[in-house]
């Protein structure tokens, strides 16, 4: 548990947690161990979780009719994967696999995640200010990609 | 502890760039190793103000011939 607060630390979209509420997060999310090649979410699925990309890196692409044709940008430590359908629960924005070997994420079901926010409203409104900054961030990333 | 958020655009190819968190900052003229391909920095900004122990860094890449790649650890 301690190696996983250290890591739940160093994720942008819980900076500003105590240790305990940390701690609290830490006791609902599962390591998930993912080869090369792994997919991780399906563009067009349902999607009740979502992931922090803790080891390696995972790619995020664009596609129609359920084929990938166009990575959109590569995401490593720290980064967090699935967000979107947590927010607006719409189904999966994107397909993303890991392309790095071994690539470890953390997964946090999507119905854990509202209990612990509705019991601890410091937790919630921390990590919604996070998940805003982080599509910003994203968004900048695309901006200046596109220059 | 500092952490870099760094964003990493890749000029001159299709290669859509990767966002990770980084111990330190990056410099130009250092080559980084992303998702198993090698590139030289040729740009370093700071994107916006930091935040708590997070910095937020922009980076602009160049892709790396082959036989040009060093042994780099990846990030």
């Amino acid at each position: 548990m301690d190696e996983l607060k250290e890591i739940l630390r160093s994720v942008e979209i819980f900076d500003g947690l105590e240790a305990a509420e940390i701690e609290q997060v830490g006791l609902i999310c599962k390591e998930r161990r993912l080869h090369s090649g792994e997919i991780i979410t399906s563009q067009g699925e349902a999607g009740n979780e979502f992931y922090i990309v803790t080891q390696g890196f995972v790619e995020v692409a664009l596609g129609e009719g359920g084929v990938p044709s166009r990575v959109v940008i590569n995401l490593g430590a720290g980064q967090i994967i699935g967000e979107m359908a947590l927010l607006d629960q719409g189904p999966r924005s994107a397909t993303v696999r890991a392309i790095d070997e071994p690539t470890i994420v953390q997964v946090l079901q999507r119905d854990d995640f509202e209990r612990l926010c509705q019991g601890n409203y410091h937790i919630g409104y921390v990590v919604m200010r996070n998940i805003a900054a982080d599509l910003s961030f994203k968004l900048r990333h695309r901006n200046l990609s596109e220059r | 502890m500092a952490i870099y958020k760094v964003s990493f655009v890749i000029v001159g190819s299709n290669d859509p760039g990767a966002i990770l968190n980084m111990s330190r900052a990056p410099v130009v003229g250092e080559r980084v190793k992303l998702g198993g391909k090698t590139y030289q920095v040729v740009e370093v900004l700071n994107l916006i103000p930091p935040r708590g122990e997070f910095h937020y860094i922009h980076v602009t890449c160049k892709s790396v011939k082959a036989g040009e790649s060093s042994d780099l650890p990846s990030n």
